[in-house]
């Protein structure tokens, strides 16, 4: 009995701040489309145009596009958070050799890993199943995502392997941005 | 050859990393029985007739168990697999296949664990699983998020689960305890919890005494995008502090960020207990944490715990500016937003809203209170009454964070007296005016003539002259009226004719003669006709 008492007070407090995160949660979209035009603009920021030489070398990654077109419009936040854990994670890699603004990457970095946090307080144990059980698409996303670490590797991380990684990168986070600003 | 043999069941496959292993179930006589296994694989999930191929490390086992890890390199492609019991010359039949997606049926494999245990805490450092592999089954290691399970490791000891960085500090313990931990790496989008490290169990050390020295209630306030740091300190000697921030991003990596912690510009060797650090934070990037270092005369020093700031989250609005303009019967609102001009982008990411309260500040007390919510910084409200003092007042306010300010100053401004209505009274009683001379006036000239002619009708102004007598019945002498009679005029030419006894034919001579002038006079005279008719008659009289 004396325990039952006690997890009212718990029971409460779980109840204020599952809504309170709702509450915010309610806003995701428009937090996350000022942080997405943020961290495009960082990319843009980081380095120069495109440079020519570097369009030989250019490959066809093929992002998979239906990943963002689920029937269930809410379960796509998930698709997203593993996206943006994916792209935090190739530019955390040596960026020495492609020789652009500290600053900006930092900044970048920093954006997308509180977008990251934001997103995981808000994706729901529903949405992450109905994602889960999407494997065609899961598995899709992530051979995208080796092939551009392997594309990397193989370079050894060179200025155009970057330069083609860092255009790639800034398409899939444009694709997202139309999708998120749809909602 | 020829099988009595049975083939091999219940084939499963376990995977752990990039380790694979096969395991199956034999029924048969199992003396001088190997086993050997084909696989085939289907490249981006098309399953065309692909060729079987020995399995490399699966070929004669003895055991029921073999590991290929050697042979799998596509980790997200479908695999088949089947195996047959083999017996000198004779084979089994193949077992029935089994299909897998390596991604999808993998468990992650434990962390590495290193423990410091200092001061009181336990530092805590763990390296991803697969680390230092060249072919891994997770390849964005810093995907992953730890779950440490620690307890006292004495009975009845309770299990205390909580999320860890890869670099970290577990501090809230009692102080020359042992405790027992043990970390698993997860993939929440993956709905994959990972196999725990083995169990590592570490005593606390006694907590230092620097207490005094250190920074105490660190704290943050944040007004308008200028972030200051507070805090306390109960040492009585000389102390300065140095601010330090680190980016948080830094902690999600496993490199030792203890290296990157920077210190705040303006904040270095400071004895102040406050710090700006405004300038280091951008609203556009993310996450930061703050200490305080503080440094005795004696090169001893403490590093304070640390706070975590997310600006947006814990800046808070300020009031916005307010001006009030009158113009007939509108009241703009001019609002000038917080933060000044330079917080634009504070402004857009709070995609700021304005609440406009107004009211009728009028000697008895209870008006009601309205409100108005607009997003421009323009604001106009119409459903004024005239000569009335309006007082105002307006909050800023973020619905997507949650936020608002505190409301500004009141201001307060009174409505003109009507000038419409005056003007409109005024017009109205001109075209009144007008309207009434318009009609007015051709009324009352028609009015007129209508009484002149009455007027002549029954009250002529002209006047028969006098000498004019027999004029009785004068009443009725208008010349328009017509008259039951006319008055006979008797009028008599008396000419006296002096006879004595005169010759009757001179008489008639005369007449004769008369007569004759007469004739004469016929034509030379026409208007004597009346009187000739009378002289006629005068001359019957005198015979």
């Amino acid at each position: 009995i004396m325990n039952v008492f006690g997890l009212i007070p718990i029971g409460l407090i779980l109840l204020c701040t599952t809504t309170i995160s709702s509450l915010q949660c309610n806003h995701l979209p428009l937090q996350q489309r000022k942080m997405i035009e943020n961290s495009l603009q960082l990319l843009d920021k980081m380095g120069k145009k495109f440079p020519q030489q570097c369009l030989r070398e250019k490959m066809s990654f093929r992002f998979p596009e239906q990943v963002l077109k689920p029937r269930q419009k809410e379960a796509f936040k998930v698709a997203i958070e593993e996206i943006f854990q994916h792209i935090f994670y190739i530019f955390s890699k040596n960026l020495t050799l492609a020789a652009w603004d500290g600053t900006a990457i930092e900044q970048f970095q920093n954006g997308l890993y509180q977008q990251i946090e934001q997103l995981e307080a808000c994706v729901t144990k529903k949405q992450t199943h109905y994602f889960h059980s999407k494997e065609v698409n899961r598995l899709k996303l992530k051979k995208y995502f080796q092939k551009i670490d392997c594309f990397l590797k193989d370079k050894q991380h060179n200025l155009c392997s970057w330069e083609i990684s860092r255009a790639e990168m800034r398409r899939c986070l444009q694709l997202i941005d139309k999708v998120v600003r749809k909602l | 050859g020829q099988t009595n043999l049975k083939s091999p069941q219940d084939i499963q496959v376990y995977v752990v990393n990039t380790n694979f292993t096969l395991r199956w179930n034999y029924t048969g006589s199992d003396t001088n029985v190997t086993f050997s296994a084909e696989y085939r694989w289907f490249e981006d999930f098309v399953t065309n007739e692909t060729e079987w191929k020995e399995l490399p490390g699966c070929q004669n086992v003895t055991h029921t168990e073999c590991d290929f890890s050697s042979a799998i390199t596509k980790y997200y492609d479908t695999h088949h697999v089947r195996i047959r019991a083999e017996r000198r010359e004779e084979v089994s039949p193949w077992s029935s296949t089994f299909e897998m997606n390596p991604y999808l049926i993998a468990r992650i494999g434990p962390p590495g664990v290193e423990l410091q245990s200092t001061n009181g805490v336990i530092k805590i450092k763990i390296s991803p699983p697969e680390a230092n592999q060249v072919r891994k089954m997770w390849i964005a290691h810093l995907r992953f998020k730890y779950n440490l399970v620690i307890w006292e490791n004495s009975s009845n000891a309770e299990f205390r689960s909580q999320s860890i960085f890869p670099t970290d500090t577990i501090d809230d313990l009692a102080p020359d305890t042992t405790y027992c931990l043990k970390v698993q790496a997860t993939l929440p989008l993956d709905l994959q919890e990972g196999l725990f490290s083995p169990i590592h169990c570490v005593k606390t050390t006694h907590k230092a005494v620097n207490d005094l020295l250190c920074a105490t209630d660190v704290s943050v306030l944040a007004l308008d995008m200028k972030f200051h740091l507070h805090w306390n300190n109960r040492y009585k000697q000389h102390v300065s502090y140095n601010v330090q921030y680190l980016i948080g991003y830094l902690k999600k990596l496993h490199d030792d960020y203890s290296m990157k912690w920077l210190s705040v510009p303006g904040c270095e060797n400071i004895t102040d207990t406050q710090c700006n650090f405004s300038s280091i934070i951008s609203t556009t990037s993310g996450i930061y944490y703050l200490r305080v270092q503080a440094m005795s005369e004696y090169n001893k020093s403490c590093v304070s715990n640390e706070v975590k700031v997310d600006p947006l989250i814990t800046n808070e609005i300020g009031p916005p500016g307010v001006k009030v303009d009158i113009s007939d019967v509108l009241l703009h609102i001019q609002i000038s937003p917080p933060g000044g001009s330079e917080s634009e982008v504070m402004r857009d990411r709070y995609d700021l809203s304005y609440r406009i309260l107004y009211w009728k500040n009028s000697s008895n007390n209870e008006e009601e209170i309205k409100m108005k919510e607009i997003k421009q910084t323009i604001g106009t409200i119409s459903d004024l009454t005239p000569l009335t003092l309006y007082c105002v007042k307006v909050q800023a306010f973020s619905e997507v964070y949650n936020k608002s300010s505190h409301y500004s100053k009141e201001e307060c401004i009174k409505t003109p007296g009507d000038k419409i209505l005056h003007l409109v009274i005024l017009a109205t009683f001109v075209t009144a005016l007008i309207a009434v001379f318009l009609v007015a006036t051709p009324l009352g000239f028609a009015l007129y003539q209508a009484y002149n002619k009455i007027k002549y009708v029954f009250f002529p102004s002209c006047q028969p002259p006098l000498n004019i007598e027999g004029f009785g019945g004068q009443l009725l002498s208008s010349p328009y009226l017509s008259t039951t009679e006319e008055p006979i005029e008797n009028c008599s030419i008396i000419e006296t004719i002096i006879t004595e006894e005169v010759n009757q034919t001179d008489f008639k001579d005369y007449i004769h003669s008369k007569q004759s002038s007469r004739d004469s006079g016929n034509y030379s005279n026409d208007d004597t006709s009346g009187s000739k008719v009378s002289e006629e008659t005068l001359e019957k009289e005198i015979v």
